[in-house]
């Protein structure tokens, strides 16, 4: 009995206090954020009865003008940046990874860290650096100006293409950590055993690098494909209104417009198409391993 | 033969890539120190940007209030985040097994939404109760709140890469729970307990959005200030504020390596004392 009491007791003191914190301060205000999404819009644009689906039917584009998809772009254009984003850092991150672990143990350290320390600094202050570096004026505008891909004395910001530079800059250490740790881990028997059956460097990669960093390559994706589907800073300063994401379209119904309702909706439809993602990268991270282990 | 070729692409490659990951910071380091007011033209040397941003009382308080965000909540995100991460350890296969949906929750949940949910409640709170008016109070709570499962993680994940007969051991020698504490689960969480702090630390630091959104008018940090002084247009000290920052960060970057290097060095002697 006393045990039994002991036990409790010990189980309050160390968790209660970090569980309570999220019970509170998270789970209670995401309850009080879906429910909102069912009210209707009042006069200050705070939420009132009666209970609707009014702001569903306002972001799925139906206002007093009839039907306009601009909301409905913006939702595919979160998704279609993520993707782009997203491909971009894999492409960046696998060669990053590889060479990292090929070089000498005691330099591998310092080698990730310069690979982190960018990500240290605020977000803000990244974006500034490459508002910076894509103002008008600037070496690099000049070049993309004078191979015409910007008007002269045009920035490259805000532009879509900065928007995707941001998301890569910002997100490219958490790709490059994970595949480094399953490089490291990577079983160089089966690679050398693939060299010696003369398979082409891409055969060698597809059926013996792969499938050993595959773990890898899932962790890295949900970490990085998830906060760059949630992305608000970068979009804001670097995109300016060309490349708005679903975050900054659910922002601005809390700051500027005023519609709370509808800014909830907005939420709900970011967190399930969040778990929509998390479950299709499960599924193909199964499908990849051949079914053989649970990736995620 | 084809692999030299690959080594040499592949130092390029990293290369550019230094390039890509410190071009930014080294122009906003650079500009800094320019003269005139442009990202685009050097000027000259000057400190004028410096000398400004220490005359600015609202910068100076926007400073305070970002090193003490980020130290208080880092402090209690460590101590409730570890014995979190403990428990979880501890009762995870047992009662508790539906903890590891409330830690994942904040881990995943967009920081937009996070920081909206957050503003909204604390309102919605605030209007009834009078309590957790915006400002640093608020911060520090929702801080701690996105912090606290990052740290019960890096916790948690060290208890189970540790051998099971450990706890019996303990458990043997009747060790009263505040020995076990003492001499067996500090000792080893030591190295645990520095990486969440380093992590909690670099989370609350990076983060804009859930701070935006849960600041008051008296709570301003660096990168709010920042944020608003873009929007305004007003941008000539930017550039400082955002060297300051970076420059600390480099600092901290410089530390952990050092501890790093101290703590591979002392972790066999401090096995072979305490086994």
């Amino acid at each position: 009995m006393s045990v039994l009491h002991r036990e409790t007791r010990h189980m309050l003191f160390t968790v209660a206090p970090g569980a309570l914190c999220i019970f509170v301060f998270l789970v209670l205000p995401s309850v009080y954020l879906v429910g909102m999404a069912f009210l209707t819009n009042g006069p200050y644009g705070l939420p009132t009865l009666p209970l609707s689906l009014q702001s569903f039917r306002e972001l799925a584009g139906f206002g007093f003008l009839g039907w306009s998809p601009g909301n409905l772009y913006t939702l595919i254009r979160s998704v279609w940046q993520t993707l782009l984003a997203t491909a971009l850092v894999i492409l960046l991150a696998y060669p990053a990874a590889y060479y990292i672990s090929t070089r000498p143990a005691r330099w591998r350290p310092l080698m990730l860290l310069v690979i982190v320390v960018p990500s240290w600094t605020n977000q803000v202050i990244r974006s500034v650096g490459w508002m910076n570096i894509f103002a008008p004026g600037t070496p690099v505008s000049d070049f993309a100006a004078l191979l015409g891909l910007t008007a002269p004395q045009m920035g490259l910001f805000p532009s879509q293409f900065a928007v995707i530079v941001g998301l890569v800059y910002n997100f490219l250490p958490f790709m490059v950590l994970p595949l480094y740790a399953a490089f490291e881990r990577l079983d160089t028997e089966q690679v050398e055993a693939a060299k010696d059956l003369f398979a082409s460097p891409m055969a060698v990669f597809r059926h013996a690098v792969f499938p050993q960093t595959l773990p890898g390559l899932m962790a890295g994706t949900v970490l990085v494909a998830i906060p760059a589907f949630g992305m608000y800073v970068v979009t804001e300063l670097l995109g300016g209104g060309k490349a708005t994401m679903i975050g900054n379209l659910v922002a601005r119904q809390f700051a500027q417009a005023s519609n709370w309702p509808l800014g909830a909706a907005g939420a709900i439809i970011m967190i399930a198409v969040t778990l929509i993602g998390l479950k299709v990268l499960r599924d193909l991270g199964r499908r990849l391993s051949g079914d053989r282990e649970v990736v995620l | 033969m084809r692999s030299v070729r690959l080594d040499y692409a592949l130092r390029v490659f990293w290369g550019l890539l230094l390039v890509f990951l410190y071009a930014p910071l080294a122009v906003v380091v650079f500009f800094s120190f320019n003269s005139i007011n442009s990202s685009a033209r050097f000027a000259g040397f000057s400190l004028q940007w410096y000398e400004r941003l220490f005359r600015n009382e609202a910068i100076v308080s926007a400073l305070m209030n970002t090193v003490v965000l980020a130290l208080a909540s880092t402090l209690i995100a460590v101590v409730i985040g570890g014995l979190l991460g403990y428990g979880f350890y501890r009762y995870r296969l047992g009662r508790l097994s539906w903890l590891v949906w409330l830690i994942y929750l904040p881990v995943i949940m967009p920081d937009i939404v996070f920081g909206i949910a957050e503003m909204t409640f604390f309102v919605a709170i605030n209007e009834r109760l009078g309590i957790l008016s915006p400002g640093l109070g608020t911060m520090v709570i929702a801080h701690v709140t996105f912090q606290v499962p990052f740290v019960a993680l890096l916790v948690n994940a060290r208890l189970l890469s540790l051998d099971p007969q450990l706890f019996e051991a303990c458990h043997d020698l009747y060790a009263a729970p505040w020995q076990r504490a003492r001499f067996f689960l500090l000792p080893v969480l030591r190295p645990a307990i520095l990486s969440s702090f380093l992590l909690a630390l670099t989370l609350s630091i990076d983060d804009f959005v859930i701070s935006f959104f849960t600041a008051g008018p008296q709570s301003t940090t660096l990168p709010i200030y920042i944020w608003s002084a873009i929007k305004k247009g007003v941008t000539p000290e930017v550039n400082a504020i955002a060297t300051l920052m970076i420059g600390s960060v480099l600092l901290v970057a410089l530390f952990s390596l050092l501890a790093q290097h101290g703590s591979s060095g002392g972790k066999q002697s401090k096995g072979g004392t305490k086994a």
